[in-house]
């Protein structure tokens, strides 16, 4: 399947997502809790991956985005940006859950457990889903990458594109001048798939 | 042999959006985010006091690691913040409410309030830091601890802990 060519630097509707993110955090400063809401919904998932993709529980991942959103609240005078926003909320939850993880006593979950989890190998689950042999080689493939790789491809994978940059550059990824570029994590991971076409 | 990162560097190309979106949709199916999250994410934010301390979870001890099935035991929660420790204990009571131990560190008197959906509860600290809350409807609950006064060691700020499921 062939997409119609879109330029990367300026993806449509990006300066529109961009305006309603810096309009949303303008009013939750301002004390609006609908605008906070709204931002809660559309980035608690991207902090949810960030914290398990550290290897945090599920009851410590749900602990850790709570934390990083109260966090927030006093942290709102600094962020007057879309990518500063998702940038500020990875980077946090990133740490917490690291600090969360280093304070825990008890046993680690299992070498992110996520990875036995194929979302078709629970037989009887009404959202069971059985993925096609395109997504089954990528979910081999990610296997099959270092960890770091593996957690930060899926941070980056949940970072709205127009952020994607911002946050690149706060994951310490090489960003072009132009443009978002291809991290070594993602290449190697071509390389994988390119490489799972040729059995 | 063939660098396994050829490529790195280069600029993105669809190609890379379509991993990406292939990699959202593979972990959004297989660990999804809890659907009740955000909601009570925004229960607890909307009780917010932006004069609070927000305390930490420091450490969380998980029966279902060490408890045998069946006999449901405590759990501990541990929160710190700039200015107090605070320890709590949940253990199930008989009529489905949970009862809710408590410790300041610092010890210090001190007034705790639980908000849940049904109401809030409030209960002040022992000379030992020690409260209690006898019965608290299970669900999503909010527990603070009302300004103090200053000296003694306790801090005049709220302290605020993120929500949890009793």
């Amino acid at each position: 399947m062939v997409d119609e060519p879109r330029s990367v630097t300026a993806p449509a509707g990006r300066p529109d997502r961009n305006a309603r993110i810096a309009g949303m955090v303008d009013e939750a400063r301002q004390g609006s809790m609908d605008a906070l809401g709204q931002l809660v919904t559309e980035l608690s998932p991207l902090l949810w991956h960030t914290a398990r993709a550290a290897g945090l529980s599920s009851d410590d991942a749900q602990d850790v985005v709570q934390t990083v959103w109260m966090r927030l609240l006093s942290h709102l005078d600094g962020i007057r940006t879309s990518a500063a926003l998702t940038g500020w909320l990875v980077v946090t939850t990133r740490r917490e859950a690291w600090r969360v993880r280093a304070a825990g006593r008890r046993q680690l979950p299992a070498d992110h457990e996520w990875f036995s989890v194929l979302p078709d190998a629970r037989p009887g689950s009404d959202e069971q889903v059985i993925l096609d042999d395109q997504r089954r080689e990528l979910w081999v493939a990610i296997g099959q990458l270092p960890q770091r790789c593996q957690e930060l491809l899926r941070i980056v994978a949940f970072v709205p594109r127009p952020d994607y940059q911002a946050v690149a550059a706060e994951l310490g990824m090489a960003v072009g001048s132009i443009g978002p570029t291809r991290g070594r994590c993602l290449a190697k991971l071509r390389a994988l798939l390119a490489g799972g076409s040729q059995r | 042999m063939k660098r396994s990162d050829a490529g790195a560097g280069e600029p993105m190309d669809e190609s890379d959006f379509a991993i990406l979106d292939g990699i959202r949709e593979i972990f959004g199916q297989a660990d999804p985010m809890p659907a009740d999250l955000p909601e009570r994410i925004r229960f607890s934010l909307a009780l917010r006091d932006l004069e609070a301390e927000v305390a930490r979870l420091v450490e969380q001890e998980d029966p279902r690691l060490v408890a045998a099935r069946g006999a449901e035991p405590g759990r501990t929660i541990t929160f710190d913040s700039d200015s107090l420790t605070i320890m709590i204990r949940i253990d199930p009571n008989q009529d489905g409410t949970v009862r809710v131990d408590g410790w300041l560190a610092p010890r210090q008197r001190r007034e705790i309030e639980v908000r849940t959906a049904a109401g809030a509860l409030l209960v002040a600290s022992d000379e030992q830091g020690r409260f209690a809350f006898a019965s608290v409807p299970r669900g999503t609950a909010r527990l603070s601890v009302r300004p103090g006064e200053r000296g003694q060691g306790g801090s005049g700020r709220p302290v605020v802990i993120p929500a949890l499921v009793l």
